[in-house]
């Protein structure tokens, strides 16, 4: 029992102390019999205090410690280290949060708000006395990472592992590897095409002998903890041995009678169901898709390394840490949104991109030259009345690059830009500068009154009430409309519910801390990197991958891992043995021993996380969660109330 | 400033680290309010909370529990909300053996970020516990 | 640092100290290297340590940034030198570089100190704070900010008398008149360039009229009058102390302007000006905030929905270029602007404005190593060679850059940067183990 405890309360520079009064509490929980000292303080968090702490807590021997400020989402572990750093374990140490759930959530009432942070610190108080010195659980830790998602972002973090020299398994669920970028041509600031960043990662990636990598393959299972993380994944195997014939190969798939929409060309033309997924793809062998194959033979029958009999395979891998970068979709219009599906000449970005990269002299679409061209910007970002309210960030840039791409490579074309307002932002205020010069002419509307697509013999008419113009209307008959589509969260990635990664309003994959901990997620040893935590373009993914490569490093690349000791604990005394909290246990931590006879329950430290869903299923009460006793909780439940 | 001489109901609410709390902290970020009288114990899962504590609670002289549930984005496992359920089913029991209305304990799913949501449950069964003239 | 130790070596120089080159050395000490920061201001913390909140979140940055900042300062693998700066930084071979740097002495030890501000009482010498952003003056011995790391006096001995009353009056006697300039030779195996940027200056817009208007004030003056440091308790105008009630903001003030050489965007103005609205609201009540702009750019994550939640709050936008501004006997301010829905040229009386300045390059880096060896952009910032694929990778095979010395970024950008340009020096140092 502690009972010589130092209270600190934080002014916050003004965020509690405008609305809580500081004094007071600390005038309050001073009283109360455990408490040796109360002090307030402008910044808990600042250097000064920090060490002012130390010092009170050795001076006076201290055996608790309270600290009242913000959330201890942000802190805990800030003060945690100042308890340890006087000599104090670190678990004599508990958070008050008096900011966020009392003086700005009560900021609307003064004396509300400092009565609630009266309670919130007795209750610390309370909590505090009970605590005891706990020591981390250490547990070994495999030095690998699985990267699930072969894109750039997953194929970049990849590369960065292997050269800190942790082993790492590459995941991607298509037969190639490259992601999206793969299918980009020229690319914005360098020139460089997609393919071409995506041949330098891939050559890069075959010389390291500590790179794993698999494709076609699917997360399937997960189980396990930070440092011991198990993986069971799919392999759907290619139909394909060994090296073919390139000239049977060719032939065996002209003879495919099975047409499918090619997503690489994002609809625009149709593969056989035995295809290669461009020229010089990675790795640089066709796949058959079996989903679509009619097994009608007439390809084995000319290449002989086709062979239906291999089989699909699940492998399990084990690592240390899991690093997703399962990429975004590209948004799809619904039917008639701006003449999508509705209106022959209308297409998304992304089939833009491959129309310009597949066009050779000329700009064909449909079999007609194209030379007008409108763009309709923000179509499934900013969206006043869908769910998609968050700015895709990459598609203004994108456009006007691709814009000018155009003009450069067929000539005689004409752009018009139907805009929400260009947010080239940074040094790509270059590109728009460049645009305009060159005679793009722009167009601006709001939210509330956006452009329309018609039909109109056989072109698309779009008609706007130009803002830049005060709000004329005007109208464009374009050969070609782009709907500008942005970044939406993958429809179909079963890892995010696997993993169980949290989603943010936007419905990306969830950082912890879009500042303090922008790679990390709830789940501890899990990293998100690229687009699939949100909108980002090329470097920035690259940024976000290497960022998460080097917090997975940091988990694995040491042998040993400290966890957290907060674990379930059994009364042996109490217990005896009935199973419901083994049924009730969702990690199976818990077994039947053997104490001197008597069957009871024990507990895997090393596997138990501590969610405590075993406590209320005890029908005897045999079992507390440590920092979470019986007595913990009721005493601050009486201080509460 | 607000009108702290309202009366409002005590209420207790069973917040988890990772999910609920986190929705909680966002109201007091985005300053929607709601009765100062509602009082958080952080706990890691829903799942993990004993019948007991929450007799103790009306015993201390709390008008309402509020379990703010992991819901489907419960950490630890997909039974997070049927395991919850079975609590405050077990609960519900045990109040009734000691004549405490029901209705005095809820549970609903809140997300890490419902703060509005959150807020519209305090606000409703603050209206609801003063309705039946608890507190 | 008692002793006077000129030879050092560490596996990493940091240069820079702001949130972008301290998250880079936690990254690198955390995983085993040692580190030297050079930051050349008297605290580090760079630019952010003196933010009021930040986008999107309204997190208070101090929040944020102090717990950063305690655990660089006490990190066993992170020395960092305040009040220093890099002389001449030359590759010897592969893995090899010497620096000179000179630490300029503050006339405190900083060790003694314990931030009474007894000092500060004493000195009879009163200059304008570039803390505050000169909204306020401090004494010529001063601690330069409540939460500076590390909290101690320094004495600006420009505008020191050498009257000695700080002296008499420093109750541990750390004061001391005899510190000369220090010298360092050090090696180091890889460099990070974390320089962060400048804020453009405003009087280089004459129409504006910044300087000669009293009541125009720059954002980042707007930000220290938000700060929980800050200079007033409430929001003043310069000019006369009034609490504003009519505030304009002008975004693009220096961004997005060849004509006053810089045509680029500075990424952060529109969010940092929302969010200043939306506190202004939260501060001043009754006050009308109005936000002229040519683009609204709020791009990242959670930036949209803060852009529509100040609209919400009642905060005006208005699509329009900013002519001149002119000022009125009382103080107030008229603009002229081109009002771009209306298509017409309006007037408009605000009693105070706020120049949302852009960033621009940190030039300093140029001249670190030796003649051109390090590469710069169009813009002077730090020139990324690969950009797409090593976006902190320079010119200089081991030299890395991390945050805005490469160009505009907000906070998570640069911490994100930051974290690539870890990643690559350790793998750099690694490979180099090998």
């Amino acid at each position: 029992m502690n009972n010589k405890l130092g209270v600190y309360i934080c002014h916050c520079g003004g965020n509690i102390s405008d609305y809580v009064d500081v004094a007071k509490v600390k005038q309050s929980v001073a009283a109360e019999e455990e408490v040796f000292l109360a002090k307030t303080t402008m910044f808990a968090c600042s250097d000064s205090t920090q060490k002012e702490m130390i010092e009170d807590i050795v001076a006076n021997e201290l055996d608790g410690v309270v600290v009242a400020s913000c959330s201890p989402k942000l802190h805990l572990l800030t003060f945690r280290a100042v308890a340890e750093r006087a000599g104090l374990n670190k678990y004599n140490y508990v958070h008050a949060n008096i900011r966020e759930q009392a003086s700005w959530a009560h900021s609307d009432d003064k004396s509300g708000a400092t009565a609630k942070a009266i309670n919130i610190v007795k209750a610390a108080i309370k909590k505090v006395r009970f605590a005891e010195p706990l020591t981390p659980i250490r547990i070994p830790t495999i030095n690998s990472v699985a990267v699930v998602g072969g894109g750039l972002a997953g194929m970049r973090a990849a590369l960065e592992l292997s050269s800190l020299g942790t082993r790492v398994y590459l995941i991607e669920r298509e037969h190639f590897v490259g992601g999206r970028v793969s299918q980009w041509d020229s690319l914005f600031t360098t020139g460089e095409t997609g393919k071409e960043l995506i041949t330098r990662l891939y050559n890069e990636l075959t010389e390291q002998k500590n790179i794993t990598l698999l494709t076609g393959a699917e997360v399937t299972g997960f189980s396990g903890s930070i440092g011991d993380f198990s993986l069971k994944v799919r392999i759907t195997p290619r139909y394909i041995s060994g090296k073919c014939n390139p000239g049977e190969l060719k032939k065996a798939i002209e003879v495919c009678p099975v047409g499918v929409a090619d997503d690489f060309n994002f609809g625009l033309t149709v593969r056989k169901a035995i295809y290669h997924n461009f020229p010089g793809e990675y790795p640089q062998a066709p796949v058959v898709d079996l989903s679509n194959c009619n097994r009608c033979g007439a390809c084995e029958k000319i290449c002989g390394n086709i062979d239906f009999s291999q089989k699909e395979e699940v492998i399990e891998i084990r690592t240390g840490s899991i690093l997703v970068a399962t990429g975004f979709d590209p948004y799809t219009p619904a039917d008639g949104e701006f003449g999508y599906r509705t209106c022959d000449n209308v297409v998304t970005l992304p089939q833009f991109k491959r129309l310009i990269d597949m066009g050779e002299k000329m700009l064909i679409f449909k079999g007609r030259e194209i030379r007008n061209i409108a763009y309709i910007y923000c179509v499934g970002s900013r969206q006043a009345e869908g769910e998609n309210k968050y700015c895709s960030r990459y598609c203004c840039t994108s456009t006007i690059y691709e814009s000018i791409t155009v003009k450069k490579k067929f000539g005689n074309i004409h752009n018009f830009h139907f805009t929400r307002g260009i947010r080239t932002y940074g040094k790509q205020e270059i590109l728009y500068d460049e645009s305009s010069r060159q005679g793009d002419i722009y167009l601006q509307s709001y939210e509330d009154d956006p452009p329309a697509v018609t039909g109109r013999n056989g072109k698309a008419v779009v008609t706007i009430n130009d803002i830049l113009t005060g709000k004329r209307e005007l109208e464009v008959e374009a050969d070609l409309v782009v709907l500008v589509t942005g970044m939406v969260p993958r429809n179909d990635n079963p890892v995010g519910s696997l993993f169980k990664l949290p989603k943010g309003r936007d419905r990306f994959f969830n950082e912890i801390h879009m500042k303090l901990r922008p790679v990390e997620t709830v789940i501890d040893g899990i990293t998100i990197a690229g687009a699939c935590q949100g909108p980002k373009n090329i470097m920035e993914s690259v940024n976000s991958a290497l960022s998460a490569a080097v917090k997975s490093y940091s988990y694995v690349s040491k042998a040993e891992m400290e966890l957290e000791p907060v674990v379930a604990l059994i009364d042996r005394d109490l217990c005896s043995w009935c199973g419901a909290c083994t049924s009730a246990c969702p990690f199976e931590a818990i077994r039947k021993e053997n104490e001197s006879g008597k069957p009871v329950a024990a507990i895997n430290n090393s596997v138990c996380k501590g969610c405590g869903m075993c406590l209320p299923v005890c029908p005897v009460n045999a079992i507390d969660l440590i920092t979470y006793s019986d007595r913990e909780i009721e005493s601050m439940i009486d201080a509460l109330a | 400033m607000g009108d702290s001489g309202k009366k409002n109901a005590r209420i207790l609410v069973f917040s988890t680290e990772k999910i609920s709390d986190p929705a909680i902290d966002m109201a007091g970020l985005l300053k929607l309010h709601y009765p100062p009288t509602v009082f958080t114990i952080q706990v890691p899962c829903s799942s993990g909370v004993k019948p007991k504590w929450i007799m103790l609670a009306f015993e201390k002289g709390f008008d309402g529990v509020f379990i703010a549930a992991d819901g489907s984005d419960c950490p630890y496992g997909e039974s997070c909300t049927e395991k919850t359920g079975q609590i405050v089913t077990r609960t519900h029991e045990m109040m009734k053996v000691k004549s405490i209305e029901p209705a005095r304990l809820r549970m609903a799913a809140i997300c890490s970020v419902c703060s509005e949501a959150f807020v519209k449950q305090m606000k409703t069964f603050n209206e609801k516990l003063l309705k039946m003239q608890y507190a | 640092m008692g002793e006077k130790m000129k030879e050092a070596s560490y596996d990493v120089l940091v240069i820079g100290g702001g949130i972008a080159g301290g998250e880079a050395a936690l990254n690198l000490a955390n995983n085993g290297l040692t580190v030297l920061i050079v930051e050349k201001d008297l605290s580090v913390g760079g630019k952010m340590i003196l933010l009021s909140k930040v986008f999107p979140t309204l997190d208070c940055s101090a929040c944020i940034t102090t717990p950063k900042i305690s655990e660089i300062a006490r990190h066993r693998n992170i020395t960092i030198f305040t009040g220093s700066e890099v002389r001449k930084i030359r590759k010897k071979n592969e893995n090899d570089f010497e620096a000179d740097l000179i630490r300029h002495p503050r006339y405190v030890d900083a060790e003694k100190c314990t931030g009474c501000q007894l000092c500060e009482e004493a000195c009879p010498v009163v200059v304008p704070d570039g803390y505050q952003f000169n909204l306020v003056g401090r004494k010529a011995a001063f601690i330069p900010f409540s939460i500076a790391n590390p909290r101690a006096a320094a004495i600006d001995i420009e505008s020191c008398t050498l009257c000695g009353a700080c002296e008499k009056a420093c109750p541990p006697g750390c004061i001391d008149f005899t510190q000369e300039p220090e010298e360092y030779h050090i090696k180091v195996r890889s460099v990070i360039i974390a320089t962060g940027f400048r804020l453009f200056d405003p009087l280089l817009i004459p129409r504006y009229g910044y300087g000669l208007h009293k009541n125009i004030i720059t954002s980042m003056q707007m930000e220290r009058q938000l700060a929980p440091t800050r200079p007033f308790n409430t929001i003043l105008r310069p000019g006369d102390g009034k609490v504003p009630c009519k505030i304009a903001y002008v975004l693009c003030s220096g961004s997005r302007d060849a004509s006053v050489g810089n045509p680029v965007c500075s990424q952060i103005c529109c969010m940092y000006s929302i969010k200043q609205a939306q506190l202004l609201m939260g501060a001043l009540p009754m006050a009308d905030v109005t936000i002229y702009y040519l683009n609204i750019r709020s791009f990242g994550k959670g930036f949209e929905e803060f852009y529509e939640q100040a609209k919400g709050m009642g905060v005006s936008f208005v699509k329009g270029k900013i002519g001149k501004i002119s000022e009125n006997p009382n103080g107030d301010l008229l603009l002229r602007y081109e009002d771009i829905n209306e298509n017409r040229v309006k007037e408009k009386v605000h009693d105070m404005v706020v120049l949302s300045v852009g960033i621009v390059a940190n030039r300093d880096v140029s001249s670190f190593f030796g003649e051109g060896l390090l590469k710069l952009d169009p813009y002077n910032f730090v020139s990324q060679p690969d950009q797409l694929l090593r976006p902190a990778k320079t010119s200089i095979d081991g030299v890395f850059v991390a945050g805005t010395a490469s160009g505009p970024m907000d906070i998570p950008d640069s911490i994100l940067s930051s974290g690539s340009a870890s990643a690559e020096t350790i793998s750099y140092i690694i490979g180099r183990n090998e």
